[in-house]
């Protein structure tokens, strides 16, 4: 009995092993997102309209995006959602294939500015998924007369004694820092950078440091007390506001006057998807006019699609969601680093990481 | 009088010592029935984080995940380990060097030195070959690779305990030397046999930092999952997943210590 | 004549026999473990040597470039970033390896001292929490030593944090998760070595010195040496390469070597530094074993010492 059980138990395993290696077939999706960035409604959507079944994986920065497709990635996901400064360096290292263009009917939904963004002229290889801004959250009972400004972060004497954190991002936590000396958040100039590295190295060795935090959990960070201070998005700050605006009563968005972070996040098809064809029809399902309508509602994100425009919420038209003209002047792109400039910005942040 | 005292305070470090060991279990599993998120104050009790996981698909493959992971390569292992085990026992008289040294050096490897070596070597192999892509399997086989050793010390230590007369015995009593292992070993080293699953069980669903690095999109272990939830920010929901992970782990402990007894008897 | 003639050649049957059977119990495990650790590691050792490429990835020529950077020289020069790194990793190793050995020492000790049928229990009490993912115990202790809970006011109090600020991350928060993770390792062995104690060498020794620290020092230390040994090996080897206790307990200020090196792979950005700074920990690894071994035979253990 107890042996026949065993054996059933055993060859089970292997069905369900090779169950399991036999699905990536032509039904399934797998889609590699940020965490918090999908409304599910709009995959169940997707998923009944095409019949198949829709595999998400997240990611919290970047960096580790970036590595993960380096790990043998590119043949294991369909669509991903890089920034704009990582899109030049996934082209250029043949990490992504080219969009093809007749597949996707909704791209002339797109704005106009977005339609040949810099980062990728004519979207050959991307198509916008949300843009938004990257600004400081900050706890308004601890600071209430908080400056406008990023001395909240790196002037011992505005925040002398409260717990706060950079971005994991360092190209990010670079930029921060960089616009808080005056050299613009999108420095690129190796001067501006070390003076940088400096600071966010001084900064970092203050007793009052809690660590580097990827956006998202810094919020979290905040609603429970952790820090006071840190960065993060502003689509994300408005989601975590809606879902317990108890706690984040307390906790305000801004976007400091030395200058902050626009992005653009776009989607992309890594070189080897496994179902390139599905991803063409889930790029274009997302750049629909509702769809798309639908997944800035769900997320506070700005859409880059016209089309979508008249079926969004009030909320998504004014700040921080649209920032205020003012605003919009000092925003800026991070910048795209290859070469030696990315080179010298591993050597740098490595540095003030491990010191 | 002072030998009193001594063995007073060193019952005191002992109750200290489990102290230390339990409080961060114990508040983990209070906290998973916070009403409020927060880890400083306790508002009261709910099960508003475990409602949360019911029906969370990820979570529940996971836990699959998990399970094959750690059954599959623990069988696999027992096999070859149980082998080596035999084959170094049978021949201990010979100069086996090599063999210890191989056998020694997934147990010496840092996790991570590991962890990366496979990586590296399965995106290598599946850029020429197109198999072996980040998964399910490349994690067993990673997995059987570090459990292979403690199965084969276990069996050849058991080898070991034994009176070499009864092989002898065995040799008169069956023919074959498949009847031999079915009838003769097997049974002798059953207790070995089980141990050595256990341990392999333990050593599989223990591993982070292996898993980590040879996992692809659809084989996220329970670890691996917890893990992703703490960067993508701490929340009591963690706790939660945490605790039932906790409770298995606490049945699993009574369980063994039942086998214990009866083993004993 | 025929007699001898058949002799040799059924010996030698016999030891083609032997052989096979060699073969059939010892080439399924040694191959498996050849191809699926040893071949990976001289890949990566190889990488080691590889240039990095502008995103990370290996690439040829061959060169001792990531070592250069990996001893700090990059070209802005020498920074001592990376130095720091090993340097607290050594640090954190040594610590937490010592506070192990004190809080283990005794606990195996009084195990031995307790009745036999309770002994296994407390094994087993001391061993369980390690049968929880090292995620999840990681994740308890950031629980305990959040702002505002009782020890993070404890350590404001007693001034070890500033006020409002929590016990993690910090370095005293990885050193406390290490101590945490690594403690059973060492119980077991030590309590093994207890339990073997020869107790006449003790009342011999009780006798023979006046004092108990020199009786204890004489005739109990050197009998547990073995497992004091042992359990040193289980416990610096893998501390040494902690990847997970530094990552969430130490914040950005408690990085150690298997960060530097992880992060090189799953930061995505040089695989080859990354590669080389596993060599180095491989070295140290080996090191700390044989050194483990000498001070081990040369204080008396036989060859069961360590391994």
């Amino acid at each position: 009995m107890m042996k026949t059980m065993n054996r059933n138990a055993v060859m089970g395993l292997g069905a369900m092993l090779l169950a399991s290696t036999a699905q990536a077939e032509e039904d399934t999706l797998y889609l590699f997102n940020w965490t918090e960035y999908m409304d599910p409604a709009i995959i169940d959507a997707f998923e009944e309209k095409y019949d198949v079944e829709v595999v998400q994986n997240y990611f919290n920065s970047l960096p580790e995006m970036f590595s993960k497709l380096n790990a043998g990635g590119t043949s294991q996901y369909d669509v991903i959602v890089p920034s704009n400064y990582y899109i030049p360096r996934l082209i250029e290292t043949g990490l992504v294939q080219e969009l093809d263009h007749d597949k996707l009917e909704n791209m002339d939904n797109l704005m106009e500015e977005f339609q040949d963004p810099d980062y990728d002229p004519g979207n050959q290889y991307s198509a916008p998924y949300q843009w938004g801004t990257t600004g400081i959250i900050y706890n308004t009972e601890t600071f209430p007369e908080a400056p406008k400004s990023w001395s909240l972060l790196f002037d011992e004497s505005v925040n002398p004694e409260h717990p706060f954190a950079l971005m994991g991002d360092g190209q990010v936590s670079m930029g921060a820092a960089c616009a808080y000396l005056g050299h613009g958040y999108d420095c690129t100039d190796m001067e501006a950078w070390r003076e940088a590295a400096q600071l966010l190295l001084d900064t970092k060795n203050r007793d009052t440091f809690s660590g580097f935090v990827d956006g998202t959990p810094a919020l979290q960070e905040l609603a429970r007390g952790v820090s006071h201070i840190g960065l993060s998005y502003n689509g994300d700050y408005l989601f975590f506001k809606d879902e317990d605006p108890e706690t984040f009563e307390t906790i305000d968005f801004m976007l400091p006057e030395e200058g902050a972070e626009m992005w653009v996040d776009a989607m992309m098809i890594p070189s080897e998807a496994p179902n390139p064809d599905l991803a063409h029809k889930f790029i274009d399902f997302i750049l629909d006019a509702e769809v798309g309508a639908q997944l800035s509602n769900y997320n506070y994100y700005a859409s880059p699609n016209e089309a979508a425009k008249p079926h969004l919420d009030e909320i998504l038209t004014e700040p921080p969601v649209q920032p205020s003209d003012d605003d919009m002047d000092n925003l800026r792109f991070t910048p795209s680093l290859e070469g030696e400039a990315l080179d010298t910005f591993q050597q740098l942040w490595s540095e003030v990481k491990s010191r | 009088m002072r030998k009193r005292t001594l063995q007073r305070s060193l019952t005191g470090f002992w109750w200290l010592t489990l102290f230390f060991l339990y409080v961060p279990l114990l508040v983990v599993v209070v906290f998973s029935f916070n009403a409020a998120n927060s880890a400083a104050s306790f508002t009261g009790v709910s099960l508003r984080w475990y409602r949360r996981l019911l029906g969370n698909e990820q979570i529940l493959s996971a836990f699959a995940n998990s399970m094959i992971l750690a059954i599959v390569s623990s069988i696999v292992a027992l096999v070859i380990g149980c082998l080596i085990g035999y084959g170094m026992y049978r021949h201990r008289h010979r100069k086996l060097g090599w063999l210890i040294a191989l056998i020694y050096l997934p147990i010496v490897l840092p996790d991570i030195v590991f962890g990366i070596s496979e990586m590296a070597f399965f995106v290598q192999i599946n850029r020429l070959t197109g198999v072996l892509g980040p998964g399910l399997l490349t994690m067993i086989i990673s997995h059987v690779t570090f459990q292979i050793p403690f199965v084969a010390l276990i069996v050849y230590s058991r080898f070991v305990g034994l009176d070499p007369t009864l092989f002898e015995a065995a040799k008169d009593l069956y023919a074959t030397p498949w009847q031999r292992a079915r009838f003769f070993m097997l049974p002798t080293i059953k207790p070995a046999l089980i141990s050595a699953f256990f341990l392999s069980f333990t050593l599989s669903i223990d591993d982070f930092v292996i898993s980590f690095f040879t996992a692809g999109p659809e084989s996220a272990t329970l670890p691996i999952y917890i893990w992703g939830a703490i960067k993508k920010g701490v929340s009591p929901e963690i706790n939660a997943i945490a605790t039932l992970m906790i409770g298995a782990v606490a049945i699993a402990a009574v369980l063994s210590l039942m086998f214990n007894r009866q083993g004993r008897r | 004549m025929a007699y001898s003639g058949v002799l040799p050649s059924a010996r030698s049957q016999a030891m083609v026999a032997e052989a096979r059977h060699l073969l059939m119990t010892v080439a399924p495990g040694a191959i498996w473990i050849f191809v699926f650790l040893v071949l990976p590691s001289f890949y990566l050792m190889g990488v080691a040597f590889m240039t990095n490429g502008t995103y990370g990835l290996p690439e040829m020529p061959l060169s001792l470039e990531s070592f250069k950077r990996l001893a700090g020289f990059g070209f802005l020069g020498w920074s001592p970033g990376n130095l720091y790194t090993l340097l607290r990793s050594l640090w954190q190793t040594v610590v937490s390896t010592g506070l192990v050995v004190l809080i283990a020492y005794p606990i195996a000790y009084y195990i031995t001292t307790c009745r036999e049928k309770w002994r296994p229990i407390m094994l087993l009490l001391v061993v369980v929490p390690s049968w929880t993912n090292q995620v999840i115990r990681t994740f308890g202790w950031m629980n305990l030593l959040a702002p505002g809970t009782p020890l993070a006011e404890l350590g404001q109090l007693v001034g070890l944090v500033p006020e409002n600020m929590g016990l993690y991350p910090s370095n005293f928060a990885v050193t406390l998760g290490l101590v945490y993770n690594f403690l059973p390792f060492m119980v077991l062995p030590l309590y093994a070595a207890f339990e073997k104690l020869d107790h006449a060498q003790v009342q011999a020794a009780q006798d023979l010195y006046a004092s108990p620290v020199r009786a204890f020092w004489h005739a109990v230390f050197p009998q547990t040496l073995p497992g004091l040994l042992a359990g040193t090996v289980l416990v610096a080897i893998p501390a040494f390469g902690m990847y997970v206790i530094p990552e969430l307990l130490g914040g950005g200020k408690g990085m150690m070597l298997g960060n530097l090196v992880a992060n090189q792979f799953s930061g995505g950005s040089n695989w080859p530094l990354g590669a080389a700074g596993a060599i180095l920990m491989l070295i140290a690894t080996f090191v700390g074993l044989y050194a483990m071994r000498r001070i081990g035979k040369r204080l008396g253990g036989g060859e069961e010492v360590v391994i």
